[in-house]
């Protein structure tokens, strides 16, 4: 992986905003950690529990236990495909596979360029419009087998 | 704080009225009164934490099933535990639980029948039954499953298929049998302190581990081993004795490693000692240890160099001969021997019968005063300031119940854990804590405040803050300025600790080996003056008080009083004055080479690594019984836990007691009539007033009967040289051998090696971390292995000082700092310039290897 460097100033930046020494707000902080840089580096989340005073065992455990939080960078474009159970019985799977082949990932894995980010979500409470794919946020609904190509290079 | 009284309550339980101390839970008010209630992840040192769901109960007047753990027990509560409902749902949870835990150590169909074939003799195959876990039969998982009577899981079992972590030193983890009971995260947490361990992932990836897929050393585990010992499973389990099973028996002693004296359990198989757990005594440990206590014992004892045979030098040869011809040999050498002819060193860590019998046979069966202990050198600024503080209130309870704690140069991760685990309950209480300490230090990183003069002046901190308390504006600009600590800080220190009322100072060896100590002994004296204080001096070496009470240094009597008559000391041969004839060393190395003496006897239990003339084997910490006198001054009992019969694999060790008993046979001394350890304490007792008949675990202020002298010193460290270096104790060593030569774990550890430097230091040095730096003392230069360290303030290099170099051949090159008694020092450091060498020890020079 290319981009794994943190930039210490930015990450300074964040931790300013919360009182040193407050654990407190260990959670919020993660977040803003993980928006800045689209996941949670571990030299950022050092630098967080160093000025929390928390102990980086707590902050891992946070982290690992919110799917919120990425321990590993995302790719510029996160594809979400809705395997809820409306998406499931109108064809997310065939999604999923199409995506997995053209992109050569895994689900909840990247791509080694770092372009796209492969991951299924249970339900986006979106059923009326089964099957979703979300890209970077954007709901597309009643995707059709055989588009997802154009799909995502458009999202790009 | 003193305890606070606590209001009785009465409640009834399965229709009994039972009563209760205000505040517990349910199940702790059950477990008072003998009412068994299932439970998996409670703890008696754990907040509750409601993660088994075993404890689930019915309460009247509540809805649903609350836990037991984690309600409050009330005044008139009617609780039932044991109704055909909670039965059958403690079943069903149990059950889910069982469902990701393998279960053929729980439930076999074929267990009855297994077990009667497994005891055939013959040479066929036969069964031997199943040996998946270690902790077969010592499981509380078992015992929860035998009670709550399940037969069979309803559920598909799911195997997590982990590999099993062998890679940390100590102990193994096998999370696939781990039931995510959350005890050994709550107590790395909790009680330690630490925070290693922590839940990973959750749903059916949940796991324990280190955060970011560290290993545990690198996470900076201190090996405490509290995890262990709270495992309901055979999850954690302690390398050395993980296959071992159920003990023979269990025995409550001491543990020999150093002056706090921590109750210890010993587990012993087939009369070896086989693993050591911490005794929940209330008194100093309460169920707690270090890495010493917890894994070291066992190894150190069992190690394959240790010597187990009577040897004497026979021309150019090494023999092995009997007891009776060594002792004949070596109480012929000691015939009428002159004061200035011979010298015993004898090493602190002895028990009070050895170390007694030791200065009694110097004294009485040779008529002479030749004796000393590196036990002067655990205590330095003079023994005057030591019968000082022996006789102030000290008391590892009262640094549990202050309300105010000063800790001075205490690390406690690996050094005195015990005391830093009684800061943190303090701590838990609402005391605050105020650190003083040129290092950054795990006491540290949860004080309040944090004092951080530059090396050597934490003394002169302590005495500002100790003249400050109580005063309402008192001045520390000149001491600010002095000790390069902001004043504002010293200020604020000095209110906090005014509010509390009982106050506990803890400090660490280091400070007692800077030199100049002259503010240290006048806030000491200060401080002595204050009513409700308690101390915690500490220092090296397990019996290194004993020693200094029973007089095994030149100047002492038993009992602290004037010896009359000059004998050789230590220093003097060290430093080259005095070559005495014979030289007998009891369980302590001192030097790297012989000495220029004509007859060396070694005592002990491993070779010293030089050549002797003749070697005494004395028996271990677990061999021989006996007692120890702790910091507090209690006299503790050590039970010899192996008591096997001579041969050549046990081995011909003697306890010291006896050994010096048949040299003074030997010599026509009738004052050794001694037939057991018990024997010579009552001797002890009728010639120091004040020390039992038996071991006794009442803390006892010492009452000295003679004036000693004070090693005052003042200043500091001149010169223009850019670096402070700073001398710390060594404390991982027993009856003068490293302990890290012996425990695997504690050399892979590698806690004493090296010099240690600020990682900036290193870089402006342009040294990585693992090269080899020369640091330059005035003339003298040394060169040796710079390590990384952040803890260290910029500009400073830290290195550990032992007093016995058993085991330490690899550091031989450094004796001439070792021998610097001053600290700290102004002093050069630069990039070695030598070729590269190899980093790993040189080979090791041992009287065996050169037979």
């Amino acid at each position: 992986m290319t981009k794994t460097c943190v930039d210490p100033k930015k990450a300074r930046k964040i931790l300013d905003r919360y009182p040193s020494g407050d654990g407190t707000s260990l959670i919020h902080a993660l977040q803003d950690i993980q928006a800045e840089f689209g996941y949670v580096p571990c030299e950022a989340a050092e630098l967080l529990c160093e000025h929390l005073s928390v102990p980086i065992s707590k902050a891992f455990s946070a982290a690992t236990f919110y799917k919120a939080f990425s321990l590993e960078p995302k790719g510029d474009v996160v594809i979400r495909v809705c395997t809820g159970t409306a998406c499931h019985i109108r064809g997310a799977q065939t999604l999923v596979d199409e995506l997995c082949s053209i992109l050569n990932v895994a689900p909840g894995k990247t791509t080694k360029d770092l372009k796209f980010t492969l991951e299924t979500v249970n339900c986006v409470g979106a059923c009326a419009m089964a099957p979703v794919v979300s890209l970077n946020g954007e709901y597309h609904g009643n995707v059709q087998p055989g588009t997802m190509s154009k799909k995502i290079r458009g999202g790009k | 704080m003193s305890p606070k009284k606590t209001r009785t309550c009465v409640m009834e339980i399965d229709h009994r009225e039972v009563s209760f101390p205000e505040g517990v839970t349910v199940l702790r008010a059950a477990e008072l009164n003998d009412v068994y209630i299932p439970s998996l992840c409670s703890h008696k040192d754990l907040s509750p934490f409601g993660g088994c769901r075993m404890c689930i109960v019915e309460i009247e007047s509540m809805r649903g099933y609350p836990l037991a753990c984690s309600t409050v027990a009330a005044e008139g509560m009617k609780v039932l535990t044991d109704t055909a409902t909670l039965r059958e749902m403690r079943k069903e949870i149990l059950q889910l639980i069982l469902s990701e835990h393998p279960s053929s150590c729980l439930i076999c169909s074929e267990e009855t029948e297994c077990r009667e074939n497994q005891h055939t003799i013959r040479k066929v195959g036969v069964t031997t039954g199943c040996r998946y876990c270690p902790n077969d039969i010592q499981c509380e998982l078992q015992e929860v499953v035998e009670r709550t009577g399940i037969t069979d899981i309803d559920y598909p079992i799911y195997y997590r298929g982990y590999e099993v972590e062998h890679d940390d030193p100590f102990y193994d983890r096998d999370y696939n049998i781990c039931i995510l009971c959350g005890r050994c995260v709550r107590m790395c947490q909790e009680v330690r302190g630490t925070s290693v361990l922590a839940f990973k992932f959750r749903g059916p990836e949940a796991q324990i581990g280190p955060a970011f897929g560290k290993s545990h050393v690198e996470a900076g585990c201190e090996f405490c081993g509290a995890c262990v010992s709270v495992c309901p499973t055979g999850t954690l389990a302690d390398k050395a004795s993980k296959w071992d099973g159920e003990p023979d028996g269990i025995r409550v002693s001491t543990c020999p490693f150093c002056g706090i004296g921590c109750q210890v359990e010993l587990h012993h198989k087939d009369g070896r000692l086989s693993k050591v757990e911490a005794n929940l005594d209330p008194e100093i440990n309460d169920g707690q240890l270090c890495v010493r206590g917890r894994f070291c014992m066992p190894e150190a004892t069992h190690h394959h160099q240790r010597a187990k045979k009577p040897m004497l030098r026979r021309g150019e040869y090494f023999r092995e001969v009997t007891w009776d011809e060594s002792i004949d040999e070596v109480a012929g050498k000691l015939k009428g021997i002159k004061a200035d002819e011979f010298l015993m060193v004898v090493s602190g860590d002895l028990t009070n019968e050895g170390l007694f019998a030791a200065q009694k046979f110097v004294r009485s069966a040779l008529g002479i005063n030749s004796i000393d202990s590196t036990a002067r050198e655990s205590l330095p600024g003079g023994l005057g300031l030591w019968a000082k503080l022996f006789s102030l209130s000290i008391s590892m309870k009262g640094i549990r119940e202050a309300d105010c704690i000063i800790a001075l140069g205490l690390d406690s991760r690996f050094y005195f854990s015990v005391a830093g685990v009684d800061i943190r309950r303090a701590l838990k209480n609402g005391a605050n804590l105020v650190t003083i300490d040129a290092r950054d230090s795990n006491l540290a990183s949860y004080t309040k405040h944090w004092l951080r003069p530059t090396p050597g002046k934490e003394g002169a901190v302590l005495d500002a803050i100790v003249q400050g308390i109580g005063k309402s504006n008192s001045g520390f600009k000149s001491v600010a300025k002095k000790t390069d600590v902001d004043e504002g800080l010293l200020a604020q220190a000095v209110s906090t600790l005014s509010s509390g009322e009982n106050l506990a100072v803890v400090i660490g060896p280091t400070i007692f080996e800077y030199e100049a100590n002259e503010e240290l002994i006048d806030a000491l004296t200060r401080l002595a003056r204050r009513t409700n204080t308690t101390f915690m001096p500490l220092y090296n070496g397990a019996n290194t008080r004993g020693a200094f009470e029973l007089g095994v240094i030149s100047e002492l009597l038993p009992g602290v009083a004037k010896a009359k008559g000059k004998g050789v000391t230590l220093s003097d041969v060290i430093e080259g004055t005095a070559t005495p004839k014979v030289l007998y060393l009891v369980g302590e190395v001192p030097f790297f080479d012989r000495p220029d003496c004509e007859y060396v006897i070694a005592q002990g239990t491993y070779y010293p690594p030089f050549e002797v003339d003749a070697f005494l084997p004395a028996a271990s910490f677990a061999e021989a019984e006996g007692t120890l006198t702790n910091v507090e001054g209690r006299v503790q009992e050590l039970v010899g836990i192996e008591d096997l019969p001579d041969s050549a694999v046990a081995g011909f060790a003697r306890p010291d007691w006896l050994i010096f008993s048949r040299l003074a046979e030997k010599l026509k001394c009738s004052e050794f009539k001694y037939k057991s350890a018990k024997a010579v304490l009552k001797d002890i007792s009728k010639t120091v007033a004040d020390f039992p008949a038996k071991a006794d675990r009442k803390p006892r202020r010492l009452t000295p009967k003679a004036k000693l002298p004070i090693d005052r010193h003042a200043g500091g460290s001149e010169g223009a040289d850019p670096f402070l270096l700073v001398a710390e104790p060594a404390g991982f060593a027993h009856r003068g051998t490293d302990l890290a030569s012996k425990v695997e774990g504690l050399e892979e550890l590698a806690l004493e090696e090296g010099f240690r430097l600020n990682p900036d230091d290193l870089g402006k040095l342009r040294v990585d971390s693992g090269e080899r730096i020369t640091v330059s003392v005035g003339k003298l230069t040394v060169t040796g292995q710079a390590k990384a360290d952040k803890e260290c303030p910029r500009g400073t290099v830290y290195f550990h000082r032992p007093v016995a170099y058993g085991g330490l051949e690899h550091r031989a090159e450094l004796e001439p700092l070792y021998r610097l008694r001053k600290s700290p020092v102004k002093a050069e450091v630069a990039r070695s310039v030598e070729k590269k060498r190899s980093t790993k020890a040189a080979p090791k020079k041992t009287a065996a290897a050169s037979r």
